[in-house]
């Protein structure tokens, strides 16, 4: 299993570079480190022209690389990619899909104090079209033990099975502890909500999704928790999270098959998160509606 | 497997063609040209000076401009062909001549584009309040521009905007460049068309009758008003030769730059001289009044005779040269940042030129020091001179002459061995470029004379020496003062320990 790192030399390049790491030690994964080289439109029409600057940025960028490389540790398997592209963004997804790539791992930027997720041009790109789960690193970590819970949000609108689906097999693959939470309370906006009401929309996601398996889910154990508050932020914060969780979340219902698209709860879920987040694109999994073959899920 | 081999590095993504390949037919590429060459901008720039030194033998002398161009271009392309990765001409002069001749080859292109930046801001003030006047129906407001701390203040406000979307990386796309190539083109035949029939409504401020005279060049009054013209109509086709170099990008590369090189300059010269006739025809080069020979026009002529030629449309002009000279503003910067980060990475300038944007990976230190001299010289320009205007156009095309020059001479010697290896090498590698190098570096030499007059250009001195020669010539000594105070700092370069001559490899 292969993660791609967008990496940039900047302090989101580390944090991305350490997210993945985590990610990769506790799921046995070997990490792609991307870096892209812009190139020129030809109706950008740069005059005079300069083609000796590509190679000086091809000279840097590989310097660049070794820099990322000599910040994943040993036991962590590594290589390192220079892609060209108009758009980071689009060569990020391309290099993610050539490598089949389970995940797609960046630093989202953060200039707030409060706020940890600032979404970068580059990250917001990625998050409207990335074909693959990408996994978001809040601004500073620095963590690169491995993971050590993943908890899954689950909405009411239709879509959740996908993410119950990936969330359940990266769980699966080397026992991952897993929390579910429930946002039902917040869709709902109700205050009256508890636990047997979300293991009652648990049910039912499980049992409206044709590929989740329910026994599989069953031998994991998961916690399931009701996410509450007066207001989303309040909700986030109330969960507690260890320093070694990761949250997943789908895409908005708005997203076109087989790419993201944050909805406005996942926006300010992302906005208050102290821990990094996994978005996962709509129909990911599962891929109904789109009569191509399912994507084989192992994150 | 062991930990030195996890750690491989796969940099074979490199050599794939980029996602650009074959992606320009030739309309594409003809757009690219005229956009690079930006027309409306450069007409209304150039039309005024080069009109006070030809006067109507401005037709022939923009079809004459054309030659040195063409023979030059045949030259870099083949430069480019010999050495795709190195592409300006401070590198090409560098492996050619050695770093000395190197150096200023790199900082005659530099100034080149620096002046040009400063220009382009100029002239999109201009038209921006232009327009506004129009819009608001209030020509008061046209008049903000003569206001010398207003009008600077505004034009470093366009520099500043230019700098931070080309540090940013950010670039126009393809159909921007299509919507804006068109409505030049538009436009300027709108105004040729509106020209000749006030003309053949009696209309026109001073109907002058074309005359074949006009296209003869040996009419021009003296060898002194023949240089001055062609240097200025250097700049008008300054541009097309970005046709040639387009290879990998075209979906024929065999067929597609030569083709679209030619196409281009024919869609060049019929609007330029559809637009010289008519502003000839309805203006005439009387010195009073709408005349293209009236100081006053100089500096902008569209400026001046949009409004009495288009009535109401004349915004529709305001529009195209604003657009078409921001878009350009906004491109050209990119240039002189990335000659002066190529000149620091090779250490022939202090090595924070040769700094990268990690964020944006553009040139970071080397785009604001571009910015910061557009507009020095623009502040300097205009508080010296009593038309920036046209006195920078005016060094603006000594100086293309000076680095076309020696780069058309660099082809020549860095080819000397394969001169006689075929008639093909000998024309394109040896006689053209020879030919097109000595006759801009004449011209460059002439021009420079001349200009020492304190009456050349605008008219503007200091000290009793005209201010186009101390635009011109103090940009280029101010280039060999930095050589030699980089050659005291840094030897390095000027040892050719970098950037060594002939074929080798970059060290």
């Amino acid at each position: 299993m292969r993660y791609v790192v967008g990496y940039s030399a900047t302090d989101r390049g580390c944090d991305a570079v350490n997210l993945a790491v985590a990610l990769a030690r506790r799921q046995g994964a070997h990490l792609d480190l991307v870096m892209v080289v812009p190139e020129d439109s030809p109706y950008a029409v740069v005059y005079p022209p300069d083609a000796g600057f590509e190679s000086i940025l091809t000279e840097q960028i590989k310097k660049w690389l070794d820099e990322a490389v000599a910040l994943v540790p040993e036991d962590v398997p590594v290589q390192a990619h220079i892609r060209k592209g108009e758009s980071e963004a689009g060569a990020l997804i391309a290099a993610a899909e050539e490598f089949s790539a389970g995940l797609l791992v960046i630093g989202a930027s953060s200039y707030g104090i409060f706020k940890r997720f600032t979404i970068g041009s580059v990250a917001s790109a990625l998050l409207h079209a990335s074909t693959v789960p990408v996994a978001l690193a809040p601004a500073g970590y620095s963590r690169t033990e491995p993971i050590t819970r993943l908890t899954c949000g689950l909405g009411t609108r239709p879509g959740a099975e996908d993410v119950l689906h990936v969330a359940v097999a990266m769980a699966a693959r080397r026992s991952l502890p897993l929390r579910l939470v429930s946002l039902v309370a917040l869709d709902a906006n109700s205050t009256e909500t508890t636990v047997s009401d979300a293991q009652a929309h648990l049910d039912a996601v499980v049992r409206s999704s044709p590929t989740v398996d329910a026994a599989v889910l069953e031998n994991l154990k998961p916690d399931v928790v009701v996410g509450q508050g007066r207001s989303i932020e309040n909700a986030v914060d109330n969960l507690g999270w260890d320093d070694g969780e990761v949250l997943m979340i789908g895409s908005s219902r708005l997203a076109q098959t087989n790419s993201i698209f944050l909805g406005s709860t996942a926006n300010r879920i992302l906005r208050s998160l102290p821990v990094p987040m996994i978005v996962v694109p709509r129909h990911y999994a599962t891929g109904h509606n789109t009569g191509t073959a399912q994507n084989e899920v192992t994150l | 497997m062991s930990a030195e081999a996890l750690k491989s590095r796969d940099s074979g993504g490199l050599s794939e063609k980029g996602l650009k390949a074959g992606s320009v037919g030739l309309i594409g590429a003809v757009v690219i040209g005229v956009s690079c060459i930006a027309p409306a901008y450069t007409l209304t720039a150039a039309l005024g000076p080069t009109v006070s030194e030809v006067g109507v033998q401005l037709p022939a002398i923009f079809l004459v401009g054309f030659i040195p161009m063409l023979l030059v271009a045949l030259g870099y392309r083949e430069l480019n062909n010999a050495m795709p990765d190195a592409g300006t001409s401070f590198t090409w002069a560098s492996r050619a001549f050695g770093p000395w001749i190197g150096w200023m080859g790199g900082w005659g292109l530099i100034a080149a584009t620096i002046i040009v930046l400063s220009n382009l801001a100029a002239v999109a003030v201009d038209f921006f309040y232009l327009m506004l006047a129009q819009i608001f129906n209030n020509p008061e407001l046209a008049d903000l521009s003569t206001i010398l701390p207003l009008n600077i203040a505004t034009t470093l406000v366009f520099i500043a905007l230019a700098c931070w979307i080309s540090y940013r990386g950010m670039e126009t796309t393809k159909s921007f460049q299509y919507v804006l190539v068109a409505f030049q083109l538009l436009v300027l035949g709108w105004f040729a068309i509106a020209a000749f029939s006030h003309v053949a409504n009696g209309t026109a401020f001073d109907a002058t009758a074309i005359s074949p005279d006009w296209f003869n060049p040996f009419a021009v009054g003296s060898f002194s008003q023949f240089a001055a013209g062609v240097s200025l109509s250097i700049f008008i086709y300054w541009g097309w030769d970005v046709t040639l170099t387009m290879n990998e990008e075209t979906k024929n590369p065999e067929k597609t730059p030569g083709r679209a090189a030619t196409v281009t300059v024919l869609v060049i010269v019929v609007i330029y001289m559809t637009v010289a006739l008519a502003t000839l025809s309805f203006a005439g080069i009387g010195d009073t009044g709408l005349g293209a020979g009236n100081p006053e026009n100089q500096g902008s002529i569209f400026a001046v005779l949009a409004g009495p030629v288009m009535g109401p449309f004349a915004i529709l002009m305001s529009l195209a040269i604003l657009s078409s000279s921001a878009a350009s503003l906004q491109s050209t910067f990119v240039s002189p940042a990335r000659t002066l980060l190529s000149m620091g990475h090779y250490r022939a300038l202090p090595a924070s030129f040769g700094k990268i944007s990690p964020r944006h990976k553009s040139p970071s230190y080397a785009t604001i020091a571009s910015a910061i001299a557009a507009a020095g010289f623009y502040v300097l320009t205009r508080t010296l001179s009593e038309n920036a205007l046209w006195d920078t156009i005016t060094a603006l095309g000594m100086m293309i002459c000076f680095y076309y020059g020696i780069t058309a001479l660099a082809c020549v010697w860095y080819f000397r061995a394969e001169v006689f290896s075929s008639a093909r090498a000998f024309f394109f590698k040896f006689l053209a470029p020879l030919v097109g190098g000595v006759i801009l570096l004449v011209m460059f030499v002439k021009t420079a004379i001349d200009s020492m007059d304190p009456e050349y250009g605008s008219g503007s001195e200091i000290g009793g020496v005209g201010l186009v020669f101390i635009l011109g010539a103090g940009v280029i000594l101010l280039g060999v003062v930095l050589m030699l105070i980089m050659y005291k700092k840094n030897p390095e370069f000027f040892k050719g320990q970098i950037l060594s001559r002939g074929k080798e490899t970059v060290a």
